[in-house]
């Protein structure tokens, strides 16, 4: 069971880990029993520390469209994972589909698990989101 | 709490990740098969660092805390669990290359290894100990497949396929499997609280809530006679561990919702002895300790009782020990390279001038502007907590400034030398930068709180007084100036990119911020130096941005004159570390000369260089935590 040792051990790796590709610690804003699919428009991004920021338009049962933001890792964690800010470049605009742990408070928020872009790649956030 | 399960089995996979981050990535004007091979150079580099950094071996002790044997080889591996019978040890592997990690099963005779499961994509990996099955037949687990975390279950000897026995909305750990095999105990615990579910291995397997707090809770573990389980919690403020019955019929208002505490200083890992008649815990001061319990009617539990301590140079969480179910023996995954370390001041040529106090579980030492003290982040071996020490140099002489349970890290000097400021991170997430005396007299002043959740580096603070800078991956200066309350600051991101920027330190004059960052086109981490404009500090001012360093693992430092700098520069051969001074000027304009090295420490340094900032204002001492090998045995 819970252990501060453990902490202190890990401590150094997960300050450099940690602290360069996490902001949050996401628990504490995301539920991650709460997740919401999206089906619609990728907006706009910004692919910046500490963490990638999507914005998506998406319309609700009377078509009026609703603006969700979803926060992903950091640009870094993309790196080796064949996926690249270009992929997110090209595909503004045009639709998308995603999956994400909402905001605890309820907002049009949420924690980036899995996008599938227009091009059918499937950018997936985990296991760090997940 | 959750975090520290999963710390436990990730941290070579952690310190790959960082140690990729560090590493070179290939270069413009490379073939993209020349791109393909350095990239699996650098790989394979840094794996062979985990390896070297981070290999354990498993111990077998007894009860008067005597290692009585050992399992296996050493390597990396996490979360070892006895067998029922004690003939085996399942554990979890990290395959390093393939990003991965599997469950396996050691024959604690011949050490001979069992692979259980078999994660085929990268980023598939076993979130949590295993949970055996009362016959040992069967190991239950939680695993990352897909993207979700499941649990499955499968042969202990690794035939057959696994099975998929249940499907949770989010992440969840599992902790026990009830003695009749009737029930797995899992949990969900978050900053938002957590939840003790059991789930029947027959029927629709719905889970069913036995527990739910708005505190951070870990377990269950099942009694023998299923009748009650012990979890841990945080709710008094620190983690305790606590007794509940257990029925699944009536769900959380078992016994009436009536809870026992049995530990009195702290709790952690727990473990029924087969009889259900004892209680084995092993506390945060590193102690197992042995309760008296009697669960026929009430429970009844009497006062924990230590039966040995591990030594300070053993580190023991709940990610790297088990104690058998006829309570004779643990096994602990005991790190083979030496955990303790020595404050230790150097001259300009490498030459030891001081070893200052014991060694200990330091890092992150920082000297003060008058070169006379230190103040180091400690882990406190009889309370397992972390916590802000400083050290007279010339006597030795120690003084705790903080005793907190909240962890607390990332010290450094005020510019006056009378103070020093770090972060506090209580349960609640909410991280903070406080700053008390340096002696820990009086009372620490809350300066600034962060972002819910987020974790911060606090690396300087400006010689006037008026900034803090931490980093989070983004740059940010925290102005202190005015009368403000700490929840009114605002922090500013000073520079926030798309590649990493981590360690600001102001120049002495003000006008410049010295940094590491990967910005360059081949990814690695450097020493930047760009303007600063104290008067609009809300984002950089024009001017250049100028490169200090060829290569750098950290440790920014600027000379009290700002005529000279210094960081560290890793050996191209081995993993000694090279100690670099470069003249520099900020007037009328930022530029640098060549650096060049002024002495080598043996490597690897442990800890974390990119935090470093190890050098006196003079220029003329050097600290830095150096690795003592100890073999200390339990007490």
């Amino acid at each position: 069971m819970s252990h501060r040792i453990t902490a202190s051990i890990a401590l150094g790796v997960l300050l450099i880990a940690g602290s360069l590709s996490a902001h949050h610690n996401m628990s504490a804003i995301f539920d991650f029993n709460n997740r919401v699919k999206l089906t619609g428009t990728l907006n706009k991004f910004d692919w910046r520390n500490p963490h990638i920021e999507l914005i998506v338009d998406t319309k609700n049962g009377t078509g009026e469209v609703e603006t969700w933001s979803l926060e992903g890792p950091a640009p870094f964690f993309f790196r080796d994972r064949d996926v690249s800010k270009a992929d997110f470049e090209g595909s503004v605009g045009k639709p998308v589909t995603a999956e994400a742990s909402r905001a605890r408070d309820g907002s049009r928020w949420g924690l980036l698990r899995t996008m599938t872009l227009p091009s059918g790649k499937l950018v997936s956030a985990c296991p760090q989101n997940c | 709490m959750k975090n520290l399960y999963r710390i436990s089995t990730v941290t070579a996979s952690a310190a790959l990740a960082a140690m990729l981050m560090l590493a070179p990535l290939p270069g413009l004007g490379q073939s993209e098969q020349e791109k393909a091979k350095a990239r699996a150079a650098a790989k394979s580099k840094a794996i062979a660092q985990a390896l070297e950094n981070n290999s354990l071996i498993l111990n077998v002790y007894d009860r008067q805390g005597k290692v009585v044997g050992t399992v296996g080889e050493r390597g990396l591996f996490g979360g070892p669990v006895w067998s029922p019978d004690r003939t085996r040890v399942a554990l979890i592997k990290p395959d390093l290359e393939k990003e991965t990690s599997d469950l396996w099963v050691l024959d604690v005779a011949t050490g001979a290894g069992t692979r259980v499961t078999n994660s085929t994509q990268a980023r598939e990996f076993i979130n949590a100990p295993p949970v055996w099955s009362p016959d040992g037949r069967q190991i239950a687990y939680v695993a990352l497949r897909g993207g979700s975390f499941n649990v499955y279950r499968k042969a202990s000897n690794g035939e057959g396929a696994e099975e998929l026995v249940y499907q949770h909305p989010g992440i969840l750990n599992l902790a026990d499997w009830t003695q009749d095999g009737r029930y797995l105990g899992f949990f969900t615990t978050d900053l938002g609280g957590g939840t003790i579910y059991a789930l029947p291995l027959t029927g629709d397997r719905k889970p069913i809530e036995i527990h739910k707090s708005k505190f951070q809770i870990i377990g269950p573990r099942f009694s023998p006679d299923s009748r009650y389980y012990v979890y841990a919690s945080n709710e008094t403020g620190r983690n305790e561990d606590f007794v509940r019955a257990f029925d699944p019929a009536a769900g959380a208002s078992a016994g009436g919702g009536k809870q026992w505490q049995i530990s009195d200083e702290g709790g952690g890992p727990v473990w029924w002895r087969r009889e259900g008649k004892q209680l084995y815990l092993l506390g945060p001061d590193r102690g197992f300790r042995e309760i008296t319990v009697n669960t026929t009617g009430t429970f009844e539990a009497g006062k924990p009782r230590v039966i040995f301590n591990l030594g300070e140079a053993i580190p023991v969480g709940p990610g790297n020990v088990s104690m058998s179910l006829d309570g004779e023996r643990f096994v602990i995954a005991v790190p083979t390279k030496p955990r303790l370390r020595q404050l230790t001041v150097f001259d300009r040529e490498g030459k030891v001038l001081n070893k200052v106090g014991e060694p200990g579980l330091l890092v992150q030492p920082h000297i003060s502007p008058d070169g006379k003290r230190l103040v180091a982040m400690r882990n406190d071996p009889k309370t397992g907590q972390n916590d802000i020490w400083t050290w007279d140099i010339a006597s030795g002489k120690s003084y705790a400034v903080t005793a907190s349970i909240d962890p607390e890290n990332a010290p450094i000097w005020s510019p006056d030398g009378k103070q020093v400021a770090y972060v506090s991170t209580p349960p609640s997430g909410l991280a903070s930068i406080y700053r008390k005396a340096w002696d820990g007299s009086g009372n620490a002043e809350r300066v600034f709180t962060y972002t819910p959740g987020a974790g911060m580096v606090l690396t300087d603070w400006s010689q006037d007084g008026k900034f803090m800078t931490f980093f989070t991956g983004v740059l940010v200066v925290v102005p202190l100036g005015g009368d403000v309350q700490p929840n009114d600051r605002k922090a500013i991101d000073w520079l926030r990119e798309e590649y990493n920027v981590l360690h600001g330190r102001f120049s002495p004059d003000m006008r410049y911020i010295a940094y590491l960052s990967d910005q360059g086109e081949n990814g690695k981490l450097e020493l930047y130096v760009r303007p600063f404009d104290a008067a609009k500090p809300n984002a950089p001012p024009p001017g250049p941005v100028v490169q200090v360093s060829k290569d750098t693992v950290g440790n920014v430092v600027w000379r009290g004159d700002g005529k000279e700098m210094y960081f560290l520069q890793p050996d191209p051969q081995n993993t000694d570390v090279h100690i670099m001074a470069v003249d520099v000027s900020t007037t009328p304009a930022f530029t640098a000369g060549t650096p060049r090295p002024l002495f080598k420490l043996k490597g690897p340094l442990t800890g974390n260089s990119v935090q470093w900032k190890s050098v006196s204002a003079d220029g003329q001492r050097f600290v830095f935590a150096i690795d003592v090998p100890q073999d200390v045995p339990a007490q």
